[in-house]
């Protein structure tokens, strides 16, 4: 798949052009249906969900900016976010960004992170440098939309444990990126 | 938290819950939260779209699965299948979204083509004949702007409401025909209402798909020809 014919088709799209959306549809939504299955792990739930996401895109095509992200990452993160949103109203968690976050990690350097620069290495490179079972924690989170209390059950951890190998994991990989 | 400042501790605590978001882990009001946070505070939207970005890598690992087909034909029955109705009101959500106007600002002319007329159905048919009217605005756009077109006598009337740039600077109007470069449509004078009458002859080159732009140029005008400034607003013609 190639991007610029994507933003293209994007572009057009943000015009209502509904010949260049039934062309985005057909080249995009396999990506975008697999995204639904692999979190929703409900096919009913899945279709419905993949309906609304390219209502999503038809109304909003005109806000992908092809200098910030890929079209297909931002195509993907629709699709992530409707389905994780789905996911959590339907399996509810425990609400925690305004508790305190435990992140005490001396090896990181705040200072540096607060200037955002091009990224140095790819997520991989530094994913490496994670322990191998919170690198995959930090993937099957994303890929699969698990929640924390999921993880925590399937990595046979406390609950907290897990929030704290994440958020340590996420600092660790900001301050990689940016080495 | 050793963070030794507050500062350093809530910048570490951003960088997290931004990355908790894309990660996905996050409860329902949660998200709410954070979405209402992004759409008020650039550098942590920032956070979040870098996030997005790096982590989309993982994307890899979703296996494309074809969709049935029935499910394209119900998405097109969502959106195109609305009983045209003389009631109807002329979008005026569409119009009045100033969500829509930013992130416009630093567009180039070129990109326009690309960022599309995020106001298409600008100016569709509105009911009853009654003039459109928008308002632009944004954050970081230098003016204000009230747009009011009339389909009946082809009055377009686009006034800076105010002027923030302490430099002077004019409203240019542009029309874009496809690939072809902008053509001028005149200069809006900085303050008042500034209206443009379209020549008779001008008016042939308004088509369906036509673009009309608004930039901001040096006084009097760009001295190029062509756009040289921000472009604060555009809107795709139809069924003038």
């Amino acid at each position: 798949m190639i991007d610029e014919e994507i933003s293209g088709l994007l572009g057009r799209v943000s015009l209502r052009d509904q010949a260049a959306f039934a062309e985005l549809y057909r080249q995009t939504s396999p990506k975008l249906f697999a995204i639904c299955l692999r979190i929703l792990r409900d096919r009913g739930e899945a279709e419905e969900a993949l309906q609304e996401i390219y209502v999503r895109i038809w109304q909003h095509a005109e806000r992908f900016s092809a200098g910030q992200s890929t079209p297909m990452a931002w195509l993907a993160a629709i699709a992530r976010n409707r389905a994780i949103d789905l996911i959590r109203a339907r399996k509810p968690v425990a609400n925690a960004i305004d508790e305190a976050y435990d992140l005490a990690d001396p090896a990181a350097d705040p200072e540096k992170s607060a200037v955002v620069r091009a990224e140095g290495r790819r997520i991989d490179t530094c994913m490496g440098e994670l322990e191998e079972d919170r690198a995959n924690a930090v993937r099957r989170a994303y890929v699969e939309g698990l929640s924390y209390q999921e993880l925590a059950e399937i990595y046979a951890v406390p609950l907290n444990t897990m929030r704290t190998w994440l958020r340590r994991s996420l600092l660790k990989l900001r301050e990689c990126m940016e080495r | 938290m050793t963070a030794s400042t507050p500062d350093k501790g809530d910048f570490r605590r951003d960088e997290v819950i931004a990355g908790e978001y894309v990660l996905g882990v996050l409860s329902a009001d949660d998200r709410r939260k954070v979405e209402a946070r992004l759409a008020s505070d650039r550098n942590f939207a920032a956070m979040v779209t870098r996030w997005q970005n790096n982590l989309s890598t993982f994307d890899e690992a979703y296996d494309p699965v074809a969709p049935p087909a029935r499910i394209f034909a119900a998405i097109e029955r969502r959106l195109f299948e609305t009983a045209p109705s003389p009631a109807a009101p002329a979008r005026p959500g569409l119009w009045q979204s100033l969500a829509l106007w930013r992130g416009l600002a630093l567009a180039s002319l070129a990109a326009v083509a690309m960022m599309g007329a995020s106001m298409a159905g600008l100016f569709a048919p509105p009911s009853g004949g009654r003039p459109l009217v928008a308002e632009m605005a944004g954050k970081g756009i230098s003016v204000d702007l009230v747009a009011r077109f009339d389909r009946g006598t082809g009055h377009l009337l686009v006034t800076p409401v105010a002027a923030r740039q302490a430099e002077e600077k004019s409203l240019e109007l542009w029309l874009i025909n496809g690939d072809n470069p902008a053509i001028s449509l005149g200069v809006l004078p900085q303050s008042g209402e500034g209206e443009i009458i379209i020549a008779p002859a001008m008016r042939g080159k308004f088509a369906p798909g036509s673009v009309l732009a608004v930039s901001v140029e040096p006084s009097g005008g760009s001295p190029t020809g062509s756009a040289t400034g921000p472009i604060i607003a555009l809107g795709k013609a139809r069924d003038l």
